[in-house]
């Protein structure tokens, strides 16, 4: 943990990708919002530096004049407001998540936003945790819509769930050969889909990699989805997709996001660390792993590297 | 609150001070109204129920779906149906029981689970009655089917089980539990295993020949290749009958071969359990997992030291296939072989769109074809091959988790992609629900699936 000196030292390293947990039922936007002030607020705690002084010239002017500094009121703090205030950072995400998702969430502060950029366009793989519930179905898929339909789920086994989620695996696979815009009659698209994925060209349409059952208590089950160019309301759909393949209905529960790219659950801090000595801690390690890991900022070929 | 908004709502729009809001916040919806929807139970399958899905040439009639003509307005493409470009639900399948399904050139057979009369029925060409006699009218047999009907076989008992068919190009051989094989259509060279008569007409015959047993023992197995049939005993043994100008029935001559001999060479020693033949190149499986192959060899599918392209014995490959493992099924097509291990790789020979990219036309030796095209990848690290089959120019695989992955020639569709491009990698077909088996042929295929539900 480093402790800052002074507020401009501080702020010059808050330059680069931060890793922070997004709780649910808070937006991206509130998440910015409050990093920012949070931030302001720490900075504008830290030993400031002095106040400017204005010189003063006076006296007659057909005498020697006096000349002396007086105290500046114009940048003091109380009169001209704060040092640091929100605008001063700018703030973007590597990829959106839902107003109801949670998890990790890569944010780019000032110099960092190129670098979310970059990020963005290298389309990582990112891993959620899809809760979902059996036997209802609901007009927006997720809990807080109107309940369309009741059905029975007891003949709902685990083994169905896993007979059905790998067939959806394997259909998705043929989706990522349609959406990596490869010639398919080419020896380079051969090539290609031997040494495994392909990542999409395009960032409109979702392909799923991965997706299995890891935990199945009627009527509560999880889902583990690996994918790219996802988007919240599309995981509600494969949930609901699933419920209509076994014979039953589900709607989505709640969808958390665990993985993006390199980035784990354990990096993302909590709500009550966006503080101004975690952040700055939190954006060493995420540089760390970005200098080891630089195929996530330039890859070079469309094979997936995980 | 909910009961305020919804009195709000009530009012006329005309009414003063009421103003149409464009909101989009979401009306938390009322949780007795959920309390008083029905509970659905949607019908869940049994455990034997089975589907069928077709695609490729449909004009053959051999897919059995038969679209009626459409009216001007509705449906006006079923004038037109000549092709399936997606594999198609048939609905044969959803009134019987299927229990096996062959796929000749042009027509399919499919034997279902039942102790009537009608075990076996077949759809397509009948040029040669090799899918019975149907006639509307007497002596004018029906040369084409487009739905399937039943086929009739002289039973001794209608408690007979159908265990195989398999069907060539125009023949099929029907194998049951305690009857043997019946073979019907055309017999000019023997593959129906009885005596060829040189003028005879099989158009609207109904003749059917049925072998009881081969030598003393049981006939276990049944494959029709192009123009021969290849039968396995109980006790491993192979005969053959048919054509033989390539070597294919393995009995040491290039003649014709009338009734069932047994083959002669290095497998007359060994169990045999499975035997491939779309083509005119024969592929035999032993107990222990080892290869054999006799038949066409103009592109090296069954490598002798020489450069002798007709092998008309049979020849123990286990050099050949060396490091390859215990290998558990086996295909060959019309110009190349396809066998799967143990460890669920494919391997490929042979010469054609093997599967190993558009650059590799001719391959001596088994290549691999690279285990992620069949989805073995970081996410799915367990993926294995279980299944293979070959068509006369392409390719099926079948693995663990049920999927179905084709490549090779795309004549008339075959391979259910939803183009008539050729493929030159494994690629899955989309099939909704679990792959159990599937039958290719020249220009159509079928796949025997079971519900995921």
């Amino acid at each position: 943990m480093v402790k800052f000196r002074s507020a401009a030292l501080a702020f010059k390293s808050l330059n680069g990708v931060i890793c922070v947990y997004k709780p649910s039922c808070v937006s991206v936007k509130q998440v910015q919002h409050t990093i920012r002030t949070n931030l302001c607020r720490d900075l504008n705690a830290l030993p400031d530096r002095p106040i400017e002084q204005r010189v003063e010239i006076i006296g007659p002017t057909n005498a020697p004049m006096e000349v002396k500094l007086v105290p500046n009121y114009a940048d003091n703090p109380l009169v001209c407001g704060p040092r640091y205030i929100k605008d001063d950072f700018r703030c973007r995400v590597a990829s959106h998540l839902g107003l109801f998702s949670s998890g990790v969430l890569l944010l780019g502060l000032n110099e960092g936003t190129t670098l979310t950029y970059q990020i963005h366009a290298g389309r990582p793989t990112r891993a959620y945790k899809v809760h979902g519930q059996l036997g209802k179905a609901t007009n927006t898929y997720f809990w807080n819509g109107k309940t369309v339909e009741r059905t029975t789920y007891n003949h709902v086994t685990r083994e169905k769930i896993d007979g059905v989620v790998a067939h959806i695996q394997a259909a998705h696979q043929r989706t990522m050969f349609e959406l990596s815009g490869l010639h398919m009659e080419s020896q380079t698209t051969y090539e290609l889909a031997s040494k495994g994925l392909i990542r999409p060209a395009e960032s409109k349409l979702p392909v799923v990699y991965g997706i299995k059952c890891v935990s199945f208590e009627p009527p509560n089950f999880t889902l583990e989805i690996q994918s790219v160019n996802e988007y919240d309301k599309y995981l509600w759909t494969l949930v609901h997709d699933l419920g209509i393949q076994l014979k039953s209905s589900a709607h989505c529960t709640g969808v958390q996001c665990i993985r993006q790219g390199k980035f784990e659950l354990e990096l993302a801090l909590l709500r009550k660390h966006w503080t101004l000595e975690h952040l700055t801690n939190n954006m060493k390690i995420c540089h760390k792993l970005l200098e080891d890991n630089l195929q996530l900022l330039k890859p070079e070929s469309a094979v997936m590297m995980q | 609150m909910n009961a305020i908004k919804v009195i709000l709502r009530s009012r006329t729009p005309c009414a003063v001070g009421n103003r149409l809001y464009a909101t989009t916040k979401k009306k938390i919806s009322d949780p007795d109204e959920e309390e008083s929807l029905p509970i659905f139970q949607y019908p869940v399958s049994k455990s034997s129920d089975r589907r069928m899905y077709v695609w490729g040439l449909a004009e053959t009639g051999a897919l059995g779906l038969h679209m009626p003509r459409g009216k001007k307005s509705r449906k006006q493409y079923r004038n037109n149906f000549s092709m399936c470009w997606h594999p198609m639900r048939s609905s044969f399948a959803e009134r019987f029981d299927v229990t096996h399904v062959a796929a000749g050139y042009g027509f399919t057979v499919t034997s279902i689970k039942t102790s009537e009369q009608q075990k076996v029925f077949g759809t397509g060409i009948n040029t040669d009655s090799q899918i019975g006699y149907h006639a509307p009218r007497i002596g004018h047999p029906l040369e084409l089917l487009l739905s399937p009907s039943p086929i009739f076989l002289p039973y001794k008992s209608l408690e007979t089980r159908i265990i195989g068919l398999s069907a060539g190009r125009a023949h099929t051989a029907v194998l049951t539990d305690n009857e043997g094989v019946f073979t019907l259509g055309n017999n000019a060279y023997g593959q129906c295993g009885r005596k060829i008569h040189n003028n005879e007409e099989y158009r609207g015959s109904m003749a059917t020949h049925n072998i009881k047993k081969l030598g003393v023992e049981k006939i276990v197995n049944v494959c029709c290749g192009q123009d021969h049939t290849l039968f396995v005993t109980e006790g491993g043994k192979v005969y053959a009958c048919g054509w033989g100008a390539d070597g294919q029935t393995g009995l040491g001559t290039y003649e014709n071969q009338a009734i069932p001999a047994m083959v002669k060479g290095d497998i007359t020693s060994e169990k045999i359990v499975k035997v491939a033949s779309t083509g005119d190149c024969v592929l035999a499986l032993n107990e222990h997992g080892e290869l054999f192959g006799w038949g066409n060899s103009e592109y090296g599918q069954v490598p002798m030291a020489t450069t002798q392209q007709q092998v008309n014995m049979s020849y123990a490959l286990v050099s050949f296939t060396k490091g390859l493992g215990k290998i558990i099924d086996v295909a060959a097509g019309g110009s190349f072989c396809l066998i799967v291990n143990e460890a669920g790789d494919a391997f490929v020979w042979g010469y054609g769109l093997l599967g190993l990219g558009p650059n590799v036309q001719h391959s001596r030796t088994p290549k691999q074809i690279p285990a992620p095209l069949f989805g073995r990848n970081e996410f799915n690290p367990t993926s294995m091959v279980q299944k293979v089959a070959c068509g006369i120019g392409h390719l099926a695989a079948i693995t663990n988790s049920g999927d179905l992955y084709m490549w090779g020639r795309n004549r008339q569709g075959c391979l259910g992609l939803g183009h008539t491009k050729d493929q030159y990698f494994p690629l899955k077909v989309s099939i909704g629900a679990h792959v159990l088996d599937v039958a290719c042929s020249v220009d159509h295929s079928v796949a025997t699936c079971k519900p995921f539900i």
